[in-house]
């Protein structure tokens, strides 16, 4: 499974220097709340993704926490300022290694 | 002047046009039941989680199976020209029996491509189902009544009003006589397969009408018939043909 269809991200390709910008983020991934069990009785573990972050030239714009409540697909809509043209950084960070980084350009103007 | 009365005749002749469609169109989609952000996520493919299936899809269609078999796209070419508009038209009958869309991906899969059959509701499955089906997105739902599917579509009528499970319920005494009503807390609908497949916020993925249709037999504690069994065949048959006309939202969400 490629990057790119385990993420999508929804943002302007080009903006006005000043301009608040709307980034959406929709995110594949089960969020196994770790509290469900097998139809033999047994828990299935846990694994969901705990930490979402969003870069913006190397300056931290967006964090959440995430809990096993979380339904699968987790969707964060957001809003930033544009400054300066650069990339758009998104990292999801889970349970068992599970690491999804999507890097967007941004152009602004 | 003239631009604001020839506006306002036109406006009169929309709304008459609308009131006309209300009175012979009694059919509702759930999608006027669900909450405005739903709908937001069902309309917005940036935010429909069922993307995810339809970009798998795309993967598949272009080099799905194993090396040296064909692909999707050996045949058909650019699926948005190629499946435009081919969802609304099934279950149709093809090659001597009824096909559903999954049947024939399958039938696909087995005759042209030389693999082996998907499982019904697998991943791949339900990933190229939704990329087929979200190039109907918008169309009116044609399924053909011809005589090879005419008995189809009788025979999915009959189970549609046919009591069964321990409740003692058919589909048709919530779906038809008690629709708009409520059971517990929820709006009946009126059970049309207008957004399938759907991805569904209560199971947390993608699912088919199918899966659907299992899901109300095990509420109303009957025995749910298989997957692709001729059973569920017949009553998507009856039911896509009863939503004739009314518009395909794939993939939809629904709560």
């Amino acid at each position: 499974m490629s990057v790119i269809a385990d993420a999508l991200v929804t943002v302007p390709t080009t903006v006005i220097k000043g301009q608040i910008f709307e980034i959406r983020t929709l995110v594949r991934h089960d969020m196994e709340s770790g509290f469900r069990h097998t139809e033999q009785g047994v828990r299935v573990p846990r694994r969901i993704i705990r930490e979402f972050s969003c870069m913006y030239n190397d300056l931290e714009v967006f964090r959440a926490t995430l809990y096993p409540g979380t339904s699968a697909n987790p969707m964060f809509v957001f809003y930033c300022r544009a400054e300066k043209s650069g990339d758009l950084v998104f990292r999801w960070v889970g349970d068992n290694d599970y690491q999804t980084i999507y890097r967007k350009p941004i152009l602004v103007t | 002047m003239r631009a604001l009365a020839l506006g306002l005749i036109a406006s009169v002749l929309y709304l008459g046009v609308l009131n006309l469609g209300a009175q012979t169109d009694s059919r509702k989609s759930s999608y006027f039941n669900m909450s405005r952000e739903n709908q937001r996520m069902q309309d917005d493919l940036s935010l429909n989680p069922a993307s995810f299936w339809i970009i798998e899809g795309q993967g598949l269609w272009q080099n799905g199976g194993l090396s040296g078999s064909r692909t999707c796209s050996d045949c058909h070419g650019d699926v948005a020209k190629s499946m435009h508009g081919v969802a609304a038209t099934f279950p149709k009958h093809r090659g001597g029996s009824l096909r559903t869309l999954q049947g024939q991906i399958n039938h696909c899969r087995v005759s042209y491509q030389g693999l082996q059959a998907f499982d019904y509701e697998s991943k791949p499955l339900l990933a190229l189902l939704s990329l087929v089906a979200s190039q109907s997105r918008g169309m009116p739902i044609n399924v053909s009544d011809d005589a090879q599917v005419s008995s189809h579509i009788e025979r999915g009528k009959r189970l549609y009003n046919t009591r069964i499970g321990q409740l003692n319920l058919s589909c048709a005494q919530c779906h038809d006589d008690r629709a708009g009503q409520r059971l517990g807390g929820v709006l009946i609908p009126q059970g049309h397969p207008t957004g399938y497949p759907i991805y569904r916020i209560e199971w947390q993925t993608i699912g088919s009408l199918q899966r659907r249709l299992r899901n109300c037999m095990a509420g109303v504690r009957a025995e749910r018939h298989a997957f692709g069994s001729e059973a569920l065949n017949d009553l998507e048959t009856y039911l896509m043909h009863r939503a004739n006309g009314m518009l395909l939202e794939s993939p939809g969400v629904r709560p």
